[in-house]
Parts: C-alpha cells; sequence; structure tokens
C-alpha cells in the first residue's frame, strides 16, 4: 500500500498537471498502458479544446441580418411530416419497462411542464442581500471554546419500573400538554429561517346558505392576486345557524404560493396593500402556531386593494369579494424567529408578542 | 444536586480566577467560569498543583479595538445577467404557448371604446402579452420563438417600455376627453446622478449594491471606523461611539446585534511598549460590528479620529483601497451584493 503512494517530493518535482491525483475519480482515474501512448496523452486531449467560448466570437453582421428561420422554413420544397420533428409525449405512464417514456416534467415537450420562473422578484433579492445576513448576526450565540452545553433533561418522560407493567410502554408526553413542541437549534449559516410558502385561505359560508356564485367569485379572487389555482374545499365541520352540513357543502378555496409567486405576492402585501389599509395597526403579536407559521386575516375592503382586483373592480360582484386569511410559513422553529424575519421583510406586528 | 454547600461553592469561585487562559476572551472566561460546579471543581484542583510550579508569562497583549462596518443596502435590483434575460425571456414565451388564450369577451364588451383598443393592438402584436414582442403563439409559425440577434425584447427597460406605452394608449383611446394625452411617470433610472460623476462621497450612488463607509486617517490609510476599547466599554458601546466620533452624529444608524462580525489582527514588525503603562503591546486586533445606516450622511468635520476623508464604497472599490492583508481579512463579512 505504501509503495502506491506517490512521492511528496516527486509531487514536488513534478510540475502540477502531471502529478495523479490522490483522490479517486470513479473510472476516470484508472490509468491504463495504453493511456502512455502518444495520441491518448492527457495534454493532446486538452489542446484540443477551443480555448474561448463560441459565444464570444463575433458574429458577422451579414449573418446574422441574413438569418431568417421562418423564411428558410417557407423556402423548403418539401416539408417534413410532423411525426419526424414534432415528438409527442406518451399520455400515460406504463411503467419503468415500457419503451416508450415519458421525458422528465422539466423538458417542455413533457406534459407536465410548467414554465416559468419569468423574474428574479424582488423580496426574494432583498431576503439574500440584506435580510438573510442580518438574521444570522443578529441570532448568533457565541460559545466560548471548551464550552459544552448542560444535558437537557429527555423530551418524553420514562416510567418509574413501579409496576412490571411499565417494561416496553411507550414514553409519556411532557407535563402540562401532550404536544412536543419543535425543536430549535442554534441559527447559522444554514439554517437561516426563510419564507417557505404562503397560504391564501377564504372560508365563504354563503357559499352553503345561498349560491355556489359566492365560491366562484372567492375562487377567482384568490386565483387573481396569487397567480395560482385554487382548490375546493368542502366543509369538514358542521354549522347549524348557517346550515353547513360536512361533507357536503363546498365552502372554503385555498391557494398555495410557493416560490416566484411566493416572493411576489409578499412584496404586493408588504408595498402595496398592507400600507393603505385605514387603522391597521399589524398583525397581532400573538398569532402564530408556535412553530415558525404567522396567520393573519384580511377583511372583503382589504382584499380589494391588491391591484391586480383594482385595475378590474367592475368584473367582481363588489359583495362576493371574499375576506381571507393568509398564513405565512417560514422555515424558523419558534415563532419569535418567524417574527424576527417577517418583521425584516416589512410585516408589521402590534400588541403582546407570545412566543 | 443541589446538596452541595455554598462554602464550598466559594472555594471554587475563588480558586477560579487561576485558570484563565490568555486565548479565550474575558467575556468567555466569565461564562466559562459559571458553567457547572461539577466541572470546575476538578479544574481547580488541576491548576492548583500546576500554578504552584510555573511562574506566570507576560505575553505581549494586543490592544483591542472596535470597528463599524456601516453598510447601506441595495435599493434596488440586480442587474440581471445576459442569459438570465433570455431565459425569463423564452419562459414567457413558452408560457403563451402552453396557456389557453386569453378570453377577450369577458373582459371587453362589444362595441366599447376599450374593445376597439383591443381589437387595433391585437393586430399589432398578435399576443395578449405586452412585453414579449410580436408573437402569436397559436399561429403556425408559433415554433419560431426564439430572439434574434440584437432583438431588445428580452431587455427588462424595454419591457417596462412596452407596459407604459400600452397604459398610456389605453388610456388615451378610452378617455372621453381627447385634448388631453394620459402621461404616465418612468420609473427613475438605475444609474443616478452620483454613478455619471463617480461621486463616492454619496449615497445615492451603485444603487444596486451594498455600500460601506470608508475612512482615511491623517497618514493617508484607508480603514473602517474603529478605535480602542476603553475599559468598561462593551464592544458595541464602543462601536457606536467609535461611529460619533469617527463619521458625527447625522446618520440614523442601526447596529445589527451585539457581536462582532469578523476580525482582523494588525501585528507590527516589532512589539511595542505602552509609554504609559510599560505593558508592550504585540499590535491591535480589530473586531467589526456590523451596522446598517437608514438616513442621514457622514460628517468628518468635528471628528475626533484624525480623520481626513470617507468614502461610500462597494466591495470590489474596497479592494483598491485596503491593504490586502487588511482585506482579505475582512472580505469574507461583506455580502456578495
Amino acid at each position: 500500500m505504501a509503495a502506491r503512494e506517490p512521492s511528496r517530493f516527486l509531487s514536488r518535482a513534478l510540475p502540477r498537471a502531471s502529478v495523479p491525483s490522490i483522490r479517486p475519480q470513479g473510472f476516470l482515474s484508472r490509468r491504463n498502458v495504453s493511456d502512455e501512448a502518444p495520441s491518448r496523452r492527457l495534454s493532446d486531449h486538452l489542446s484540443e479544446l477551443e480555448s474561448a467560448s463560441s459565444l464570444s466570437t463575433p458574429v458577422p453582421d451579414s449573418a446574422a441580418q441574413s438569418f431568417d428561420p421562418v423564411a428558410r422554413a417557407k423556402a423548403r420544397k418539401t416539408q417534413l411530416p410532423r411525426g419526424r420533428y414534432q415528438f409527442r409525449s406518451p399520455k400515460y405512464d406504463r411503467g419503468p419497462l415500457h419503451p416508450h417514456q415519458p421525458p422528465p416534467a422539466s423538458d417542455p415537450s413533457s406534459r407536465l411542464f410548467v414554465p416559468g420562473p419569468f423574474s428574479a422578484p424582488r423580496a426574494e433579492q432583498t431576503y439574500d442581500a440584506t435580510v438573510a445576513a442580518d438574521i444570522m448576526s443578529l441570532c448568533y450565540v457565541h460559545t466560548p471554546p471548551g464550552f459544552t452545553p448542560p444535558p437537557k433533561a429527555p423530551r418524553l418522560r420514562e416510567w418509574d419500573d413501579s409496576s412490571p407493567y411499565h417494561k416496553n410502554r411507550v414514553l409519556r408526553g411532557p407535563r402540562g400538554g401532550d404536544v412536543l413542541r419543535l425543536l430549535r437549534k442554534p441559527i447559522k449559516f444554514n439554517n437561516i429561517p426563510e419564507i417557505e410558502r404562503i397560504t391564501i385561505h377564504s372560508y365563504v359560508n354563503k357559499a352553503a346558505t345561498e349560491n355556489s356564485s359566492w365560491l366562484h367569485v372567492a375562487g377567482i379572487a384568490v386565483q387573481a392576486i396569487s397567480n395560482v389555482r385554487v382548490e375546493t374545499f368542502k366543509s369538514k365541520t358542521s354549522v347549524a345557524n348557517w346550515g353547513i352540513v360536512p361533507g357536503r357543502d363546498s365552502v372554503a378555496v385555498k391557494a398555495e404560493l410557493y416560490g416566484e409567486n411566493m416572493y411576489h405576492f409578499l412584496g404586493k402585501l408588504v408595498d402595496v396593500v398592507l400600507p393603505r389599509i385605514k387603522d391597521w395597526e399589524g398583525v397581532k403579536g400573538t398569532s402564530g402556531d408556535s412553530s415558525g407559521n404567522i396567520t393573519f386575516g384580511m377583511e372583503p375592503e382589504n382584499v380589494a386593494l391588491f391591484p391586480e382586483i383594482e385595475v378590474n373592480y367592475d368584473m367582481y360582484p363588489p359583495k362576493m369579494i371574499p375576506g381571507c386569511h393568509i398564513t405565512l410559513h417560514t422555515s424558523a422553529r419558534t415563532d419569535k424567529d418567524a417574527r424576527l424575519l417577517l418583521s425584516a421583510m416589512g410585516i408589521p406586528f402590534y400588541g403582546k408578542i407570545v412566543n | 444536586m443541589s446538596s452541595g454547600s455554598n462554602g464550598a461553592r466559594r472555594m471554587v469561585s475563588l480558586l477560579r480566577p487561576s485558570i484563565v487562559d490568555p486565548g479565550v476572551c474575558r467575556s468567555c472566561q466569565e461564562t466559562l467560569g459559571r458553567r457547572s460546579y461539577a466541572s470546575a471543581a476538578p479544574a481547580a484542583t488541576e491548576t492548583t498543583s500546576t500554578s504552584a510550579s510555573t511562574t506566570p508569562v507576560v505575553k505581549p497583549a494586543y490592544t483591542i479595538n472596535a470597528g463599524v462596518v456601516l453598510s447601506r443596502p441595495p435599493q434596488i435590483t440586480r442587474d440581471l445577467e445576459p442569459f438570465e434575460k433570455s431565459y425569463y425571456f423564452y419562459q414567457k414565451r413558452l408560457n403563451e404557448r402552453l396557456a389557453l388564450p386569453f378570453t377577450k369577451y369577458f373582459y371587453f364588451k362589444r362595441g366599447t371604446p376599450a374593445d376597439e383598443d383591443w381589437k387595433k393592438k391585437i393586430l399589432e402584436r398578435r399576443t395578449a402579452a405586452r412585453d414579449i414582442g410580436k408573437y402569436n403563439a397559436y399561429d403556425s409559425e408559433a415554433w419560431n420563438d426564439e430572439l434574434l440577434l440584437g432583438a431588445k425584447e428580452s431587455e427588462p427597460e424595454h419591457q417596462v417600455e412596452m407596459l407604459l406605452q400600452d397604459a398610456e394608449s389605453t388610456a388615451n383611446a378610452t378617455s372621453q376627453d381627447t385634448s388631453k394625452k394620459e402621461e404616465i411617470p418612468r420609473p427613475f433610472p438605475r444609474v443616478t446622478e452620483a454613478d455619471k460623476k463617480n461621486d463616492q462621497k454619496s449615497l445615492d450612488r451603485l444603487l444596486s449594491r451594498t455600500l460601506y463607509l470608508l475612512v482615511q486617517s491623517k497618514e493617508g490609510h484607508w480603514k473602517f471606523p474603529s478605535s480602542p476599547v476603553e475599559s468598561g466599554e462593551t464592544l458595541r458601546l464602543a462601536a457606536e461611539r467609535t461611529l460619533a466620533q469617527s463619521a458625527g452624529v447625522n446618520m440614523n444608524t442601526w447596529m445589527v446585534g451585539y457581536h462582532p462580525v469578523g476580525w482582523h489582527a494588525y501585528n507590527p514588525p516589532r512589539a511595542k511598549s505602552d509609554k504609559q503603562t510599560e505593558v508592550e503591546v504585540a499590535g491591535s486586533k480589530i473586531f467589526f460590528l456590523k451596522s446598517r445606516i437608514m438616513a442621514g450622511q457622514a460628517d468628518l468635520s468635528v471628528n475626533t479620529q484624525n480623520l481626513k476623508d470617507f468614502k461610500w464604497l462597494s466591495k470590489e472599490e474596497l479592494s483598491k483601497y485596503l491593504n490586502t492583508q487588511y482585506y482579505s481579512n475582512i472580505k469574507n463579512m461583506l455580502a456578495d451584493r
């Protein structure tokens, strides 16, 4: 083994390129005697590569101006049959052994392809350039060298073996409640809280008491402000005075926003809609599910402030514009961290702050 | 656990100063000392035996300085790369090909001015989208969805201009009053006056980048504002004082946290001894705290730190002004953009 290791002095004496890499690189690192032949030297292969990208070479103006793909296609005497150049993805996935496989969903010819992204959202750029680094500095906790945190009690309580029936029994939950809260890890560069998704949910009770048009309008309005197709939901609970029966009446619409849509929505919310709400103090400090997700409600007249609805206000029956609940799901483990993130992104909080 | 006597604890705490490690800062030593009684006791017995045998070695000490990295965050979005521009544009045209057609009859009533305006525009640009150029996604030539060399359609400025022109022409075509022309204000330019004049003292320059405040001492070298921490002062207080003493109080700033985000050690070739205390000084260590400027401007006219000039610079420009060693120590605490 030791004989195969390259000598320290050898590697120094040789030029950098000819030193064999210590790290195994799969089959590429396998060397054969035939590799030493002059036709297969590494340097010869490298010399074949072009030094500059072909894109950087200037195109002559005449070539650029005379290039007209439509005219070229029309000048063709005989057209190719469609099947020769238009790929159609199979309609059904018939399993991995079928010879006709659908392309991956990222391929534009796939039936599952969804185009996008179309822009780099401003809110996301603000988060990347400013907010993330500030949160990391704010949440830093210094642990001096040699410091070991005191051991914590186990989260689940064990049974004292006072009874023989305690053997192999599942552990008990914490005292005072049966919910195990999320563990908060120290915030480092790799777990800075960020907004994961936004849910817009609207419960329209008139959809059950009157007619379905309320639900249609609510769905269209939520779709308009979110740029996401909504899902409708049937009621799970019975509400006697509205005559809602569980499982019968569709009463709610929901849109889940991710990525680009989410950041555009947040930007609109923070910069256009929330500042225009009259006498609005902010999101309540008590809001949150204590695992980093914050919810607040919007009245119908505030939903109408969204620019997408405002430009087109006449198209909506004014009474039917819905209110909604907006949930901001963050990757923070506690509401305190989530509030830190959201207030940095521009959402105000007021009142008693509960963590 | 709680059965240990109070007297034993006091004895341990008396013995504790002997475990001082010169590599650990004072506040950390206090934290370590406060740690746990169980682990402190054996450590204490260990060190009493060693401290008796060895004489304390006086190492030349460093002076601790507090520095402030005062920054103005980016005000506008970054400039897109050419590849990003073409990618986003191509995705828009793909979307036009794959989405359901625009339902004109839902949005425009027949015979209204808005409808007439729509008809005129759709003849011009062939599509409902206003920012993807002249392109019909339902045509037999819809396959020709790529831009030719030198086309402006993928430029964000061009797209914004198209949207605004469309809004203006709609407003003009549908308004009752034909004498007045609707003018929608254009967005402010991304390149400001300060950029054109290369005014490096202005906070209006390089709007899409983070700017950092750099000050020049009377001797002529550039640095972040910094000064020695006085006795009984925390790093944060020292940083706030440094900022007020160097760049004036005419700034609305926010210190980000209480912890330094980076540090730089200055080692002169030969250790000097301090004239007043006769303690040998090995050099100085600067611990940088992060700060953001909200409003105001730096003003060196009343500074007490021997400074003569200041500049607001981006990360790349910092490397031209700062000493190589200094820059290599601080560059990783600066934002990329």
